[in-house]
C-alpha cells in the first residue's frame, strides 16, 4: 500500500467553509483523542502525540488553514485539559510548525516513506525537547524510557493518521 | 488583519510565530513559578469541556467493554473453575468474618468506643487522562455540584487511586499516587514501618523515609497511615514489588490506566489538605507557609 496525498505545492484557494475548517477541526479532534482514557494498561503514559501528527500533516499540505494562533490556542487547551503546565504543548506545536514549514515543498507530492521519515525526525526532536523541558520544570532527571516508548508509538501510528487525514482532505478539498 | 495593507499583513504574519513561541514560553515559566495562577482558567476549561469529553469517551469505553466481554467469553471455563475454588475459600472466610464481627461488636460495647463518622461517597466516571509521560492525573465527570471537594480520596474497590487536586462545578482532577507530585504517608502492614509513598511518574511509586533498619520484603502490604490528615488510616494502596534501587517500589492494587469509574470518598478529612500557597499574597507580602504543605504541592 502506498500512502500518498495528491497535493500540489501551490496552495489553491478553498472556498467551501467546511473544508476551510477541516485542519482546525481535525487538530482539535486529535487533541481530544490524546486525552481519552483508553482503559489499556500503561496506555496513558504512552499515548501517541496525535496532535503533532495533525500539525505535521496540515503544515505540509495546508499551512494556510492552520495558522500559528490556532496552534497556540489548541496547545494551551490541551495543556489545560491534560493537567500539564500550560504552554508546553503550544510551544512544541509552534516549534514543530516552524521547523516543518520551510521544508514543506520537499514533502508535498513525495512518496509516503519520505514523509514518514520527516515525521520521525520531527517526533524525535519534539520528544527530546519535551523530555528536556520536563526535566528542567520538575528539577529531576525524568525516566527517559517512557519518552522513547511514546516516540516509537507515535512514529508507528503515523501511517494510519496520515492515511485518514489524507483521505479526509481529499474528500473535502479535492486533490488540491 | 483585514484592514492591513499586504506588506503590513506579511510583517504581522512573520512576527506571529516568534511572538506566540515567546508567549508560550512565558506561560510555561509563569505556570511553574505560580501554580495557582492558571488554576481558575484550568478549572473553567475543564468544566466547559467535560460534557463533550464525557460523550466522546463513551464509544471508546464501549469498545473496551466489547474487548473485555470477548476475553471473558474465551476464559469462561477457567474462570468458573477458579471461582468455585475461590468460593469455597471465601465461605470459610465468611464464617471467620461473622465470628470476628460479633466479637468486635461485643468488645466495642464493652469499651464504649465512639463510632467512626459515617463516610459518604459518590461514584464518578473517568472522562480524560493526562495523555503523556510527565503527569499522572485523571479527569472525572463530577464536581462541586456533586459534592466533590479538594483533598478527598479517590478509591476503587481494590484500593487508593489518588486525591482530588482541582474541582470545577462539573468536573474534577484526580492526581494519581504515581504522579511526580504525589506524596502519601503510608505504613507497611505487619511491621508497622511508616514511610512516604513518593510518585515519580513511573508505574510503581517509591517508599521513601523508611527507618534505616526497616525489614521490607516483596509482597508486604502497604496501606495509608493517616498521618497528615488527608487520607484515613488503613486504605489499601499496594504491595511491595521490588527492592532493587535506592528505595523499595510499590505496585498499586489499582490498575490506574484501566479505571473507568471511581469513588470519591468524603472521610470528613478534606480540610486537612492545606490550601495551595500563592507565591506572593495579594497585598504584595510573602504568604506564610502552612503546616504539612509538602503534601499539597498541587
Amino acid at each position: 500500500m502506498v500512502f500518498k496525498v495528491d497535493t500540489t505545492p501551490a496552495l489553491q484557494r478553498v472556498e467551501n467553509p467546511v473544508a476551510r475548517l477541516l485542519p482546525i477541526a481535525t487538530t482539535l479532534f486529535a487533541t481530544v483523542i490524546s486525552i481519552q482514557p483508553a482503559h489499556i494498561p500503561g496506555y496513558a503514559a504512552l499515548t501517541p502525540a496525535f496532535t503533532l501528527m495533525a500539525v505535521y500533516h496540515w503544515t505540509i499540505y495546508r499551512p494556510d488553514l492552520l495558522p500559528p494562533s490556532v496552534l497556540f490556542l489548541v496547545g494551551v487547551t490541551q495543556d489545560l485539559l491534560a493537567g500539564v503546565p500550560p504552554g508546553v504543548t503550544a510551544l512544541v506545536l509552534l516549534l514543530a510548525r516552524a521547523a516543518v514549514l520551510p521544508h514543506r515543498r520537499h514533502f508535498v507530492d513525495r512518496l509516503f516513506p519520505f514523509v514518514w521519515t520527516g515525521f520521525t525526525m520531527l517526533t524525535i526532536g519534539a520528544m527530546l525537547f519535551l523530555w528536556t523541558l520536563h526535566c528542567l520544570l520538575d528539577g529531576v532527571l525524568v525516566d527517559f524510557r517512557g519518552t522513547v516508548f511514546r516516540a516509537v508509538l507515535t512514529i508507528s501510528m503515523f501511517p494510519i493518521a496520515s492515511f485518514l487525514l489524507g483521505r479526509t482532505q481529499r474528500t473535502f478539498m479535492g486533490a488540491g | 488583519m483585514i484592514g492591513l495593507s499586504p506588506p503590513r499583513r506579511a510583517a504581522v504574519q512573520r512576527m506571529a510565530v516568534p511572538f506566540l513561541v515567546l508567549l508560550s514560553a512565558t506561560l510555561v515559566i509563569l505556570g511553574k513559578a505560580d501554580q495557582l495562577m492558571f488554576e481558575s482558567l484550568r478549572v473553567s476549561v475543564t468544566d466547559t469541556a467535560s460534557p463533550a469529553l464525557d460523550v466522546l469517551s463513551r464509544p471508546l469505553a464501549a469498545f473496551g467493554h466489547l474487548a473485555d466481554r470477548t476475553r471473558e467469553f474465551l476464559s469462561v471455563y477457567q474462570d468458573n473453575r477458579r471461582l468455585v475454588a475461590e468460593n469455597e475459600r471465601l465461605l470459610n472466610w465468611q464464617q471467620a468474618a461473622l465470628k470476628l464481627a460479633s466479637e468486635n461488636a461485643q468488645l466495642r460495647e464493652l469499651l464504649k468506643l465512639t463510632p467512626e463518622p459515617a463516610i459518604t461517597f459518590i461514584t464518578a466516571r473517568v472522562i480524560a487522562n493526562s495523555g503523556g509521560a510527565y503527569v499522572r492525573s485523571l479527569m472525572v465527570h463530577a464536581g462541586r455540584e456533586n459534592g466533590v471537594a479538594r483533598g478527598q480520596a479517590a478509591v476503587t474497590g481494590e484500593g487508593l487511586v489518588g486525591r482530588v487536586s482541582e474541582v470545577g462545578s462539573r468536573a474534577a482532577r484526580i492526581i494519581l499516587v504515581t504522579d511526580l507530585n504525589s506524596r502519601v504517608p503510608v505504613v507497611v502492614q505487619g511491621s508497622q514501618q511508616r514511610a512516604l509513598l513518593t510518585g515519580d511518574n513511573s508505574e510503581r511509586p517509591c517508599l521513601n523515609y523508611l527507618d534505616a533498619g526497616a525489614e521490607i520484603k516483596i509482597g508486604d502490604r502497604i496501606v495509608t497511615s493517616g498521618q497528615g490528615g488527608v487520607f484515613p488510616p488503613g486504605l489499601p494502596v499496594g504491595v511491595v514489588a521490588s527492592l532493587d534501587g535506592e528505595a523499595p517500589r510499590v505496585e498499586p492494587y489499582v490498575e490506574l490506566s484501566q479505571v473507568e469509574y471511581l469513588r470519591i470518598v468524603d472521610y470528613g478529612l478534606a480540610d486537612g489538605l492545606p490550601k495551595p500557597i500563592p507565591i506572593v499574597s495579594r497585598s504584595g507580602r510573602r504568604a506564610e507557609p502552612l503546616a504539612g504543605a509538602q503534601l499539597g504541592r498541587r
